[in-house]
């Protein structure tokens, strides 16, 4: 056997990937020795935006438009921060709401990865069979918020719209529906050979390497490492409506899967509890004055832990908005985990991570 | 709504770039070719191959490092082709318009054929994006498959003939006689 | 939210002395404009499990000066690093530039001097 090594490149356009990101394997035979991977194919300038171009109440609006599938918890985590540094208390009501839409955001972006996990190990009918369910979340965003994706529902002093008892019942009955097509993929990911063959030991990461690298997210949680911001902030209920860690100790693409799949349960029930305390009062309180004074604010994007540090100085135009999104804090692990794989692998184990470039270049 | 047995000579396949959308558009796209949409019923298949397809879905405001890659992708589609500028981002810019690394729009580097609106994309204005997409695939096919003819009679002055002007598509002959 | 100074010199040996990777979380590098052509640089960190305790280890620097690498201790900084060199236009030990910007592109867009 030859020791000449092959350079394999993958991207930036790829029927695998729904974004554009370069990788450059150099692979022995069909092991992976190094990975290069170039992430800057979605750089807007959306930080120097924020303090140059718009003012501080339209740039919740703005960041949403960092990711689309996360667009939800971006806006929602500067809203936060620019209500700690106004320093006004938001109603009850609109704090439970806002946890709906959240985990409603994580219910399908979690269902997506999973459909795309099964696309890229060639299984295209599992694939089809996860996007025609997860239409039905869509249905609900739609009906809560008024659109599908970027949903412009969260504004500095609680939500945009009210919810009412239809559409709670409509919720209701299609997240029943979607906890029993759940159930059913957590059987087919646990006991299906083929996809089993594809999945099962590949991609691990160990427990010891996820706390080196800084993991976050689902890929943090699969190697057994109790990260969840939803545990560490005290700034919306989690507790009470029963958040409830999900973690896994194989660290594997299967493994990876098992805890979103638990987590879409974990967030179905999560919204039923919300939806049957809801609390009565305004959506809405106005709150006065100019940001002044620095925050950092953490959430947990479908994706992992979202951080925003805003500086304001009194004015309208703000100083600093600091964006540190998932993905980009999980790309060392990632590097670390394609080494030493397939490269037949190579797409799955990319899917499985559920990478968010348009995050992670802003 | 539409003559199906017209679009049925062609099964058009679709090439899907992201030159800096916020993926919102993108996800969109996969939810109009998964069950409910489903624009697989108009032979509508995605591929990942340039030199195999007939209509280019792009996303997003062409950013500075895509720019090259877009026209890249565009220069290897074999004739004829339509380039579908979904979301308001990738029509003007959007709410990107005028960030440092982002050039407004994809018609500044390659002709845009259909402009679909809004941020998100709804997968309804996708289908219909597409479906116009297809009825001017079929005019640019039409006018491919029209023969060129040499009408004009060349001209010649002092001892020297000109052949210029003298291949004009036969279309053009109708108009002018 | 806690705030310590320290100066660009002790970064490593703080850093080194304070992080161990079981308990703290490093959740990045930011940079911040000051005015006369003064940069903030913080280090974040978050502890596991914990209610939102945050420590920041900040350094105020020139932009000529070279920022010390702390790859050594933590691995995953290497991106916001690379990232901090592009934003801001600085030097940090073994980080080259070209994560987000091409030659043509606006440089250092988030460095107080451009704006």
């Amino acid at each position: 056997m030859s020791k000449k090594t092959i350079n394999i490149p993958l991207g930036s356009q790829h029927i695998s990937l729904l974004e554009p990101v370069r990788f450059k394997f150099e692979c022995e035979n069909e092991k992976i020795i190094t990975v290069d991977s170039d992430v800057g194919f979605v750089h807007r300038g959306i930080e120097r935006a924020c303090t140059t171009k718009f003012k501080f109440d339209a740039i919740g609006y703005v960041v949403a438009r960092v990711c689309g599938l996360c667009a939800i918890t971006h806006s929602l985590s500067y809203t936060a921060a620019i209500e700690k540094l106004l320093g006004g208390e938001i109603t009850a009501k609109s704090k439970y709401l806002r946890i709906l839409l959240l985990e409603l955001d994580r219910i399908h972006s979690h269902m997506l990865c999973l459909s795309h996990t099964c696309e890229n190990a060639g299984f295209e009918a599992m694939f089809m069979r996860i996007m025609g369910d997860r239409e039905l979340v869509m249905e609900i965003q739609e009906l809560l918020t008024g659109n599908r994706i970027q949903f412009d529902y969260i504004s500095i002093g609680g939500v945009n719209r009210d919810i009412s008892s239809e559409i709670s019942k409509k919720i209701i009955a299609n997240l029943y529906e979607v906890k029993q097509r759940a159930l059913g993929y957590m059987d087919e990911f646990t006991n299906n050979w083929s996809l089993s063959l594809k999945f099962k030991g590949i991609g691990a990461l160990s427990l010891d390497d996820a706390y080196m690298l800084n993991a976050i997210g689902p890929l943090a949680r699969a190697s057994g490492l109790n990260i969840d911001v939803r545990n560490e902030i005290e700034y919306l209920p989690f507790d009470e409506v029963g958040f409830k860690m999900q973690t896994h100790r194989d660290g594997d693409i299967n493994a990876r899967n098992l805890v979103r799949l638990n987590e879409i349960i974990n967030s179905i029930e999560m919204c039923n509890n919300i939806l049957e305390g809801l609390p009565e009062g305004a959506i809405f309180t106005k709150l006065k004055g100019k940001p002044k004074g620095e925050a950092v604010i953490r959430f947990e994007a479908p994706r992992g832990e979202l951080m925003y540090y805003v500086k304001g100085n009194g004015t309208a135009m703000l100083e600093r908005v600091r964006i540190k999104t998932p993905t980009f804090s999980c790309i060392p692990a990632f590097s670390h985990i394609f080494v030493g794989e397939n490269y037949a692998d190579a797409p799955a184990i990319l899917a499985s991570f559920d990478p968010c470039l348009s995050c992670t270049a802003k | 709504m539409f003559n199906l047995k017209k679009y049925r000579k062609k099964s058009p396949w679709i090439l899907h770039y992201n030159a800096g959308s916020c993926n919102g558009c993108d996800i969109e796209i996969l939810a109009s070719l998964a069950p409910k949409y489903d624009l697989e019923r108009f032979g509508v298949v995605n591929t990942g191959n340039p030199k195999q397809s007939d209509i280019f879905l792009v996303t997003g405001p062409v950013t500075l490092r895509s720019r090259e890659r877009l026209v890249e992708l565009y220069m290897q589609m074999p004739e004829p082709k339509v380039v579908v500028a979904v979301g308001s981002c990738s029509c003007t810019g959007g709410v990107f318009r005028d960030m440092y690394n982002v050039e407004d729009g994809v018609d500044r580097y390659i002709p845009v054929d259909v402009y679909i609106p809004g941020c998100a994309v709804s997968p309804e204005l996708i289908i219909d994006g597409l479906v116009q997409g297809l009825e001017i695939l079929e005019q640019k096919t039409k006018e491919m498959e029209k023969p060129l003819k040499l009408f004009k009679e060349s001209t010649c002055e002092e001892g020297i003939v000109n052949r210029r002007d003298t291949a004009l598509k036969v279309g053009k002959i109708d108009e002018k006689n | 939210m806690k705030k310590i100074k320290v100066s660009l010199e002790d970064i490593t040996n703080e850093i080194q002395g304070f992080y161990d990777y079981k308990k703290w979380h490093f959740l990045t590098l930011n940079g911040l404009a000051l005015e006369d052509n003064k940069l903030e640089v913080q280090w974040i960190f978050s502890k596991y499990e914990a209610l939102d305790e945050i420590v920041i280890y900040y350094a105020e620097i020139e932009y000529k000066d070279i920022i010390a690498s702390i790859v050594d201790i933590i691995p995953s900084a290497i991106i916001s690093q690379r990232e901090l060199v592009d934003m801001f236009g600085v030097q940090v030990e073994g980080s080259s530039k070209g994560l987000y910007l091409d030659e043509d592109s606006l440089q250092a867009p988030l460095s107080g001097c451009s704006i």
